[in-house]
């Protein structure tokens, strides 16, 4: 059993006074991919965004209870959302390159933090493009605008642009699905690679991607996390009548 | 049914073609007023000539508006120089920092400002501005300092506004990888917000220059109108007259080739406008394009 990276105990949001998230406890193992699924709405980008802080952009969004991230609470007093932030990437549901050049977007983050030293930038965006599996298709044109790239592509950029920040963990929140069937297929297999080195949480509409990425599956269902475990068990043997509901298509 | 539409299409034809009409028929009446000066002098002796003397007592009369050319851009750069920072910096508040109430009394507080007849800046510039400026920094007090000065205040609304709308028609996706990044806030504006919202800014701070090259009331109350180029050159303290006050003048008791003169000031004006707004539609344009 591998370290717990990230935990949430007890975790209740409130958006205004409609509350998105009901008392969540979960634990993420280091360096294993854990899949977040349920219904639209049920609260699942709401999680993510909980554990690298991105919903302090929301006006009167509140929270109660605690996340940790490598045992120390990221809402306690001490931490800044910006240091976290580098630790804990995100890939976003629709791919989201800047206009800037491939370069620039993959060097965006190292230069964010401080880094001038052009070696030591291009070193950097070449590994982080092929850790992304992106060097073959973009490797001789750096300079090519990111926004005419593929959405696949564009979607393998922002990955490369979030491992260039070297951080622990990574969040997807449904990366795949503005994408077609191929792309998917290398995204997927990017993880299954990315998951020997980093702390992985997804959020995915797609039980067979759940299925085939994860090693944990978390069911939410309005608000609440119904079950949790491995996901093997969870598709296999669900304990709750719900939870095989919703994987085996009967509702959602 | 099909007539009524009919008739609902043709007042619609009718109404936009009056506008078209109405631009064309100033354009038509300047062109027939100005013409005759601008073929007798030369249009290059009229736009470059230095002096301005239309009622000659001895000798021939001269119709040279190139001091007033030179002031009008002069006048309305200098605005922007005051305005465009200070214009920034009230749209990226606007837009990114403020909360919500601050947010509305900023939107009121501008549009008030749209508000103020220009005549009653003028008057606040000449009680106020121009005796300042003639016991703080010397000269006249009636210059091209305070003439920019009230160009600015007029100039800011319009660039806080459409500035803010560029800022705020960025994705938020743009901004929520930036900050997935690790960076800042204050990194994210500057790296990632505000080149994306370049040329609608870009757009703005040309309009801006156009109305400010028009203006004419508040202009013409500060700035002093010696038609002479500004000596040396550089001195923002010297008085100068802008095309628009050179109209307004001498129109009351212009006759013959004088007022002639008049309205090819006019026409020049209206040239220079006229280029400056195409520029800023074009820079909104690429906006669009960029943006698929
Ligand atoms: N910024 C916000 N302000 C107010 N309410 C929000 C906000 N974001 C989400 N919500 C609400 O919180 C609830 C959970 O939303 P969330 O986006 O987490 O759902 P989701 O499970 O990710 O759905 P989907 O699968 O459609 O992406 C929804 O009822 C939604 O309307
Ligand atoms: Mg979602």
């Amino acid at each position: 059993m591998s370290e717990i990276e990230i935990e949430s105990r007890n975790l209740d949001l409130w958006y205004g006074s409609a509350q998105a998230l009901k008392n969540i406890t979960m634990a993420m193992p280091e360096k294993k991919v854990t899949a977040i699924i349920g219904p639209s709405g049920c609260g699942k980008s709401t999680f993510l965004r909980c554990i690298n802080r991105m919903n302090d952009l929301v006006k009167d969004c509140r929270i109660t209870g605690e996340l940790l991230f490598e045992g120390t609470d990221v809402y306690g007093n001490s931490v800044d959302a910006v240091e976290l932030r580098k630790k804990i990437g995100m890939v976003f549901q629709k791919p989201n390159p800047f206009p800037m050049s491939i370069y620039d977007n993959v060097a965006y983050g190292p230069r964010v933090h401080g880094l001038r030293n052009r070696e030591e930038l291009d070193r950097i965006v070449e590994e982080s493009l092929k850790a992304s599996a992106l060097w073959n298709e973009v490797g001789d044109i750096p300079d090519r605008s990111a926004i005419d790239l593929s959405g696949g592509q564009q979607q393998r950029l922002c990955i490369a642009r979030t491992l260039a920040v070297k951080p622990k963990v990574i969040l997807f929140d449904e990366p795949c699905s503005a994408l077609d069937p191929i792309s998917t297929a290398k995204i997927e297999d990017l993880i299954n690679t990315l998951k020997h080195d980093y702390t992985i949480v997804i959020v995915t509409h797609n039980m067979q991607q759940a299925a085939r990425v994860s090693d944990h599956t978390a069911f939410f269902l309005l608000g609440e996390l119904i079950e949790f475990g491995k996901t093997k068990q969870i598709f296999e043997l669900p304990e709750k009548k719900s939870t095989e509901d919703y994987i085996t298509g009967r509702f959602g | 049914m099909k007539t009524s539409e009919r008739i609902i299409e043709i007042l619609l034809f009718l109404s936009a073609a009056t506008a078209v009409m109405i631009v064309a028929l100033i354009i038509i009446f300047l062109v027939k007023e100005g013409l005759s000066v601008l073929v007798k002098v030369g249009i290059i002796d009229f736009c470059l000539g230095m002096k301005w003397n239309p009622i000659a007592i001895a000798g021939e009369p001269s119709y040279g508006i190139f001091p007033m050319i030179v002031a009008s851009f002069y006048v309305a750069i200098g605005s922007l120089i005051i305005a465009v920072p200070l214009g920034l910096a009230c749209a990226v508040f606007l837009a990114e920092i403020a909360p919500s109430w601050a947010r509305s009394i900023l939107k009121h507080a501008i549009e008030l400002l749209v508000g103020i007849p220009s005549v009653i800046l003028g008057f606040v510039g000449l009680v106020l501005l121009v005796p300042f400026i003639r016991d703080h920094l010397g000269g006249w007090g009636f210059s091209i300092l305070a003439g920019s000065i009230i160009l600015a205040i007029m100039a800011l609304p319009r660039i806080i506004s459409i500035s803010d709308d560029a800022i705020r028609s960025v994705p938020r996706e743009y901004k929520e990888a930036s900050l997935a990044l690790g960076a800042t806030h204050w990194h994210t504006i500057r790296k990632v917000i505000l080149p994306s919202a370049r040329s609608g800014i870009v757009a703005a701070v040309i309009l801006a220059m156009a109305t400010s090259i028009g203006e004419t009331m508040a202009v013409l109350m500060v700035v002093g109108n010696t038609p002479l180029l500004p000596a040396p050159i550089y001195d923002i303290l010297d008085p100068v007259r802008p095309m628009t006050s050179n109209i307004v003048l001498e129109m009351s008791y212009a006759t013959g080739d004088h007022a002639s003169a008049l309205f090819a000031t006019g026409i020049v004006l209206f040239v220079v406008v006229a280029l400056l707004n195409v520029i800023s539609h074009k820079a909104l344009k690429s906006r669009m394009g960029t943006r698929r």
